[in-house]
């Protein structure tokens, strides 16, 4: 079904961000960073690092990098129009509440996919053209998930944009949600993990682990592409085995499940709230 | 099927061409080969209300916490009349219209928009509106053209429509400005602009003339007598009675959340039997010449003031009053008379 209103907001979303050429700044910062990370990030491979390596070194940039600009990003999709007062105007139109978040949504999350597709497709290019072996699908997925993981933290961010009365507020609380996810929740786990003794990581610390979007994709990718396992058996002194559960088919809808979640809870708040 | 001239871009031969309206006709110029297309306007399906009553309230009550903004508010609004919806600042007009579009959801009654309920078929009731609200916004980045053309799309409105009434609302000059940049004033014409976009049959304008200039005002003026002309129904709020006292067929008056009247501005002054005042100056005034007019039954008072008589009476007996003067002696040399205005009716109704 063609849906005007959908494309319509989705389409203004996508033309903001490049009016104020935010797709043009972020892919140039993954771009860069990318390149740097596999040129400098390796002190033994002297040059260009193969890109098992350069992942490996990207994927924590990404988890910090991606996850706070899609909090930007969307952090007042709803509630920045809402105070401007354009919110009104736009409710007012032939429109459901359901399209115009629908739309947002889609809109933003097509300028962080491309930025993050660009950035990273045309460093992987330059990397592959100095390095040997270059596994064009693992290095897809790769961005497949950085994009997936991107869409968890925009759609947590427009939640926030729809429980705030002032824009000031959902910034404050897109940051905190920030410092949750990357930081407190790995620091709780790791006491868990700590207060047991374990000298290895038990399966069950997997388990918990899938409550943290953060973790569920640098699992996803570290299962899925080769190099990664290879290399964290040569850095570590214990083997790593992921359990026999930590597979594609519940990672990936897992990925999913927290976009569809807090896209849900944004949809419910923005319906019930009074403009 | 309808004929139209169009100019090729390139060459400016005029081209005759003909189609259905809404056909995009794809043209070749015959001077220069230039190619072209044409879509002839007016497909739009033109919405009209059907409903005898545009817009139906009943009994619409909405809290925040313990305050009750508004409280078990009904009124109908008839196909086609204007509808002014009078009350002081705060008294409960902008939740009641915000209510009216679903903007805010209501605690308990219902509303319709051409007998479409605005909480169950919420898409389809606001096809028939044109909103302007108390804060009129934009999209500060963006010019005059390309927020028009933004809420077209989603209007099904042409790109044609948006110039045009920027043209018509002085905003013509605008060009690349962006809205950020603009006044108060021009913001305002704009978002009048942008209410009457897809041309809707039921406008719900919230205080539209709000930091306009007088100029601003008559053009908004103009434009709803021009729309109700069209077979338009007109919601306008306002705290200025005298704005809003001459195009008004009928109004409500909402105070501390409770519509406390619902009427033509006459029938409620007949109701608080307002009655109006003749302001006679004479050359002179003797005691004999007070005295025929206080004798005269349906008058309530008469001042003296100087040279000048200021007499409250019935309407019905206004000639009487001016006969009594001149058989007194009188020498009639300037004669007023003012009608109970809105102003008196408002202050009697949001009094205390």
């Amino acid at each position: 079904m063609q849906n005007n209103v959908i494309i319509s907001v989705a389409k203004k979303e996508i033309m903001d961000n490049i009016r104020n050429k935010w797709i043009i700044i972020v892919s140039v910062i993954f771009a860069l960073l990318t390149i740097a990370s596999s040129y400098y990030g390796a002190a033994y491979s002297k040059k260009w690092s193969d890109m098992g390596f350069t992942i490996v070194i990207i994927m924590s940039m990404v988890q910090y990098l991606i996850s706070i600009i899609a909090l930007i990003l969307g952090y007042g999709t709803i509630i920045a129009e809402v105070e401007r007062g354009s919110m009104s105007s736009l409710l007012s139109l032939s429109a459901t509440r359901l399209e115009i978040i629908t739309g947002k949504f889609l809109g933003l999350a097509s300028v962080l996919s491309i930025s993050i597709f660009v950035g990273f497709g045309a460093a992987g290019l330059i990397i592959a053209a100095n390095v040997p072996n270059f596994n064009f699908v693992e290095y897809l997925i790769f961005i497949g998930a950085s994009i997936l993981f991107g869409l968890i933290f925009l759609s947590i961010s427009l939640f926030f944009s729809t429980i705030f009365k002032r824009r000031s507020t959902a910034i404050g609380g897109a940051v905190f949600l920030w410092f949750f996810f990357l930081f407190i929740l790995s620091i709780i786990f790791g006491i868990i993990l700590f207060s047991t003794g374990s000298t290895i990581i038990p399966d069950w610390y997997y388990g918990l682990e899938l409550l943290n979007p953060v973790s569920v994709y640098s699992n996803f990718v570290s299962i899925n592409v080769v190099p990664i396992s290879q290399m964290m058996q040569t850095v570590t002194t214990t083997p790593i085995t992921y359990p026999s559960f930590l597979t594609n088919w519940l990672l990936l809808p897992l990925l999913f499940l927290w976009i569809i979640v807090f896209f849900v809870l944004a949809y419910w708040r923005f319906n019930k709230q009074d403009i | 099927m309808s004929i139209q001239q169009v100019k090729c871009p390139k060459c400016k031969t005029p081209i005759t061409i003909s189609g259905e309206p809404g056909e995009k006709i794809f043209i070749t110029c015959p001077q220069c080969n230039q190619k072209g297309a044409y879509t002839i306007p007016g497909a739009q399906q033109q919405k009209t209300v059907t409903s005898q009553a545009a817009i139906e309230v009943a009994g619409l009550t909405k809290s925040y916490n313990h305050f009750t903004a508004v409280n078990n508010v009904s009124f109908t609004v008839k196909k086609g009349e204007i509808f002014g919806f009078l009350g002081p600042n705060g008294a409960g007009k902008t939740t009641t219209i915000k209510a009216m579009l679903d903007l805010i959801h209501a605690n308990a009654g219902t509303i319709k928009i051409n007998g479409i309920d605005i909480r169950t078929n919420t898409k389809e009731a606001k096809k028939y509106v044109g909103y302007m609200p108390e804060k009129v916004a934009f999209y500060d980045n963006l010019t005059a053209l390309q927020n028009l053309s933004f809420y077209a799309e989603i209007t099904h409105a042409t790109k044609e429509e948006c110039m045009h009434l920027i043209e018509e609302f002085g905003l013509g000059d605008t060009g690349k400005k962006r809205v950020g940049k603009f006044s108060k004033g021009m913001i305002q014409r704009l978002g009048m602009a942008r209410a009457i976009l897809g041309n809707p049959p039921i406008l719900i304008l919230d205080e539209p003339s709000g930091g306009l200039d007088p100029r601003g005002v008559v053009l908004i003026r103009d434009k709803i007598l021009e729309m109700k002309k069209n077979g338009a129904t007109v919601f306008v709020s306002s705290h200025i009675l005298s704005e809003i006292q001459e195009i008004c067929d009928r109004v409500g008056i909402i105070n501390k959340g409770v519509l406390v009247a619902q009427d033509t501005v006459e029938g409620l002054s007949k109701k608080l039997n307002l009655k109006p005042q003749i302001t006679v100056t004479l050359d002179k005034i003797t005691p004999e010449l007070e005295n025929a007019v206080k004798k005269l039954p349906g008058v309530d008072m008469v001042n003296v003031k100087g040279n000048t008589l200021e007499i409250i009476c019935d309407g019905a007996i206004k000639a009487k009053v001016i006969l009594a003067i001149s058989t007194a002696g009188g020498n009639i040399q300037n004669l007023q008379t003012k009608e109970p205005s809105l102003e008196d009716v408002f202050m009697r109704y949001t009094e205390a």
